[in-house]
C-alpha cells in the first residue's frame, strides 16, 4: 500500500494536481495586496472667449462642430479614461484670467457632477470680451501651483486684441514648477469666427471691421516708417487703417509652442474630442494613489494552466508518438 | 429570468471563451492508463463506473470554476429609491469682486475674514450636514455660471464652495444668475422640497422686461426663497428707504427685496453683518427645510469570484484524492515486494 502511495506521489500529474489544489485554495484566501499606481491631479482651464466658436471640427456624425464642443467632448472623455482617484478641479479663461469654478474633485466616485459641470461649460458664462492668451495663461499656471494640481489649457492660442510688436508680458514664475499640457484647439486653416447678439443669438461672422487688425497701444513697430502716410508724431502707425486676419481663427500653433517653452509646459494638438488622456499622463506628475492588486487571477490562472497541463500532456504525447515512429522508420 | 441573469457580469468576458476546455475531461484522464486486453473480461462493476463519472465530473468541475473564477464573476450593484429628510437647494453665489472685502468694506488683514470666506466656511459646514440634500451650485457675476449641477455627492459640491473666495470678477447680475439659479432644479417630481438660496453682498436693478420671465419661472417651480444678505458695515439695509428718490437705481436692495416678496412664493431675507449672524442664518434654513425628499442609495457590486475558485477547490479535492487513491493492480503484485510489508497501512483518502 505504502509503495503505490510513495509512486502516486511521485507522479508528475498528481503534482501538477495538487499543485493547482494549493493555488486554487490561496485564491480563496488571500486578501488582495496593496500597491500604489499613479493617478493625476489636474485643473483644467478652457478657454470660453469668441474665437473657441469657430466651427472647424466635425462631430461624429459628420456636421460641425465648434472648438468648444470638442474641447468639452475631450475633457468628458479624459475623465473618464483618467484612473480612479485622479482628481480633477475647473476653471474658465476668457479676458485675461482664470476664474476657478470648484477645487479638485475625485473623477470616479464624483463622476456624474463632474461630467455634468463639463457638459454646461458655455461661452455665455464668459464675462469680458477680450482674449489675452498669455495673461491668462501664466495666471492659469500661479492658479494650478495654490491648488497644487497640473494644468490643463485649452485654448485656441488667438489674442484678441492682437499682441503689441513689442510681444505679450513675460513669464515670471519659474518654468517647469507647474507641469502639465497646452491644449491647441482648432484647424490650422483660417475660419470665420461667428458672432452672437446680446441675447446669445447667432447673427453671422465678424468681419474684417467688426475687429482690431492691429494693436496701437504702445511704441510703434519697427517697420512703421516705412508705412504709407508715416508721420512720427500725427501717425505713428502709417496713413492707413490696418489691415489683417484677425477677423478669421486658426490654431496659432507656434505662438502657443513658444508659451509652453516659456512655461515649461507640453504642447499637443487638439485632433477630436478626445485623446487627451496619454499625454497628460506622460506630461503630469505622478501622484500616487492607493490601489489594490486582485492576485486571484494571476493564482487561478497558474492553477488553470497546471490543469489543463495534466488533462493534455498525455493526448498531445500521444498524438506525436505514432510521429516519432514514422521518424524511426526514415 | 432574463433579469437575474442580467444581474450578473464577468470583469474579463473573453476568458470564457475557455469554457469548452472545461469539458476535456470527458476525453482524457488524469488517471494512470493500464494496459488490460480485454475489458469484457472484467465484470460489470457499478462501483467502478460511478466513480469515472465522479473523476470526470471533478474534472469538468475543477477547469470550469477555474476559467469562470479567473473572468471575475461578480453581482452587479443597484440604486434603491428610498425616502429621507431633506430638500434639493440650489445655491447662488455672488462671485464679483467686492465679496473679497470684509463685512467693515475692507480687504482682509490679519485674522479679519472677507464675505467670502466666512461663506465659503460655513456653506461648506452647512452641505452634507444631512445625508440627504441636494445641491446645486450657480455663480454669478456679469453672467451666471453653472458650476456643478444639481447633486447627492456632497464632496463635489464642496469643492464647488471651496473655491468661492478665490478673486471674484467685475460686477453683480442678479437677474441672469436668478435664472441660472431655477434653472438647476430641473423637471422633477414636484412633492420634493425645493430652496433657493441666494449668497450676495448687493443687489442689483432687474430689468423689467426679464422680471415677467423671473416671475413666471418662480410660479412654476415654486421654490423656497432665501436671500442671504452679507451687508457691508454702513451700506444701506434691505429696509432702508433713500433719503431721495425711491428708485430702484437709488436703492436696489430695497427694490429687490420688494421683487421677491411680490413673487408669492416663501420668502425670508436674513441680513447678515459678520459671521456669527451668517451661522444662525444658515442654522434657521436647516431647520426650516425639513421634508421627505426621495433619495438613490447605491449597492455595491459583490464579488462572486470565491464561488467559482470554492467549486474549482472542490474537483480538484476530487482528483487529488483520486489520484492518491491510485493502485496499479500489475505492478502492485508482482514487481514491487516491499508493498506486502505494510499491509495495514491504508490510503486516508
Amino acid at each position: 500500500m505504502k509503495a503505490h502511495l510513495v509512486r502516486n506521489l511521485r507522479d508528475g500529474r498528481f503534482q501538477a494536481l495538487a499543485g493547482a489544489m494549493v493555488l486554487a485554495a490561496l485564491a480563496l484566501v488571500l486578501p488582495a495586496v496593496p500597491l500604489t499606481r499613479t493617478g493625476v491631479s489636474v485643473l483644467a482651464v478652457v478657454d470660453i472667449t469668441g474665437s473657441m466658436n469657430v466651427r472647424d471640427y466635425a462631430s461624429a456624425d459628420g456636421r460641425p462642430a465648434s472648438r468648444l464642443d470638442t474641447a468639452r467632448g475631450a475633457l468628458r472623455e479624459l475623465i473618464a479614461a483618467l484612473p480612479c482617484g485622479s482628481r480633477m478641479a475647473l476653471g474658465l479663461f476668457t479676458e485675461r484670467r482664470p476664474f476657478l469654478l470648484f477645487t479638485p474633485i475625485e473623477v470616479c466616485a464624483d463622476f456624474a457632477p463632474l461630467d455634468g459641470a463639463l457638459a454646461a461649460l458655455d461661452w455665455r458664462m464668459a464675462w469680458e470680451g477680450d482674449s489675452r492668451i498669455s495673461a491668462g495663461l501664466f495666471r492659469a499656471v500661479e492658479m494650478a501651483a495654490s491648488l497644487d494640481t497640473d494644468l490643463i489649457f485649452l485654448t485656441d492660442g488667438q489674442e484678441a486684441p492682437p499682441l503689441p510688436s513689442a510681444g505679450g508680458p513675460a513669464f515670471e514664475g519659474k518654468p517647469g514648477a507647474v507641469r502639465g499640457l497646452i491644449v491647441g484647439a482648432g484647424a490650422y486653416a483660417l475660419s470665420p469666427i461667428p458672432r452672437y447678439n446680446d441675447r446669445g443669438r447667432e447673427i453671422g461672422f465678424y468681419g474684417a471691421g467688426d475687429v482690431q487688425q492691429e494693436n496701437r497701444f504702445g511704441p510703434p513697430p519697427a517697420d512703421a516708417e516705412s508705412r504709407e502716410g508715416y508721420n512720427p508724431r500725427n501717425a505713428p502707425f502709417g496713413g492707413a487703417a490696418a489691415t489683417g486676419a484677425e477677423h478669421l481663427s486658426s490654431v496659432r500653433e507656434p505662438y502657443l509652442k513658444t508659451l509652453a517653452g516659456e512655461t515649461g509646459l507640453a504642447y499637443v494638438h487638439l485632433d477630436g474630442p478626445g485623446g487627451l488622456s496619454v499625454p497628460l499622463l506622460a506630461a503630469a506628475t505622478p501622484r500616487p494613489l492607493p490601489g489594490r492588486l486582485d492576485l486571484r487571477p494571476f493564482l487561478g490562472g497558474a492553477a488553470l494552466a497546471l490543469v489543463l497541463a495534466v488533462f493534455l500532456l498525455p493526448t498531445l504525447r500521444a498524438l506525436s508518438l505514432p510521429r516519432a515512429l514514422t521518424l524511426k522508420k526514415a | 429570468m432574463g433579469d437575474t441573469l442580467a444581474r450578473f457580469a464577468v470583469d474579463a468576458p473573453l476568458v470564457l471563451w475557455l469554457l469548452p476546455l472545461a469539458l476535456l475531461p470527458f476525453r482524457a484522464s488524469a488517471q494512470r492508463v493500464v494496459p488490460v486486453a480485454a475489458i469484457d473480461a472484467g465484470p460489470a462493476d457499478p462501483l467502478s463506473r460511478a466513480l469515472g463519472w465522479a473523476l470526470r465530473i471533478a474534472g469538468c468541475l475543477a477547469l470550469a470554476g477555474l476559467i469562470v473564477g479567473i473572468a471575475g464573476p461578480y453581482r452587479r450593484g443597484e440604486t434603491v429609491t428610498r425616502t429621507g429628510i431633506g430638500a434639493q437647494v440650489s445655491i447662488l453665489v455672488d462671485r464679483s469682486g467686492s465679496m473679497n472685502e470684509t463685512f467693515a468694506g475692507r480687504q482682509p488683514s490679519g485674522a479679519e475674514e472677507s464675505k467670502a470666506a466666512a461663506s465659503r466656511r460655513l456653506l461648506g459646514d452647512f452641505v452634507g450636514s444631512r445625508a440627504h440634500d441636494q445641491f446645486a451650485v450657480t455663480a454669478f457675476s456679469t453672467a451666471p455660471m453653472l458650476v456643478v449641477p444639481m447633486t447627492d455627492r456632497h464632496e463635489a459640491v464642496r469643492a464647488a464652495i471651496r473655491a468661492i473666495d478665490r478673486p471674484g470678477l467685475d460686477y453683480t447680475n442678479v437677474a441672469r444668475g436668478l435664472a441660472m439659479g431655477l434653472s438647476q432644479f430641473g423637471p422633477q417630481a414636484a412633492n420634493v422640497s425645493r430652496a433657493l438660496l441666494i449668497v450676495s453682498d448687493g443687489a442689483a436693478v432687474i430689468d423689467p422686461r426679464v422680471q415677467g420671465t423671473l416671475r413666471a419661472e418662480f410660479a412654476r417651480i415654486r421654490p423656497n426663497l432665501y436671500w442671504l444678505f452679507l451687508r457691508t458695515k454702513g451700506s444701506p439695509a434691505i429696509a432702508d428707504k433713500p433719503a431721495g428718490e425711491d428708485t430702484p437705481q437709488a436703492a436696489p436692495e430695497r427694490h429687490l427685496d420688494l421683487f421677491f416678496k411680490s413673487l408669492g412664493t416663501p420668502y425670508r431675507a436674513f441680513e447678515a453683518e459678520g459671521p456669527e449672524a451668517v451661522a444662525a442664518a444658515i442654522r434657521q434654513i436647516e431647520a426650516l427645510e425639513r421634508d421627505p425628499i426621495p433619495y438613490t442609495e447605491r449597492r455595491p457590486r459583490r464579488d462572486l469570484s470565491w464561488v467559482a475558485f470554492g467549486l474549482a477547490l472542490l474537483g480538484l479535492l476530487l482528483l487529488v484524492a483520486g489520484k492518491l487513491a491510485e493502485a496499479d493492480v500489475r505492478r502492485g503484485r508482482g514487481g514491487l515486494p516491499q508493498a506486502a510489508e505494510a499491509p495495514s497501512e491504508r490510503i486516508a483518502a
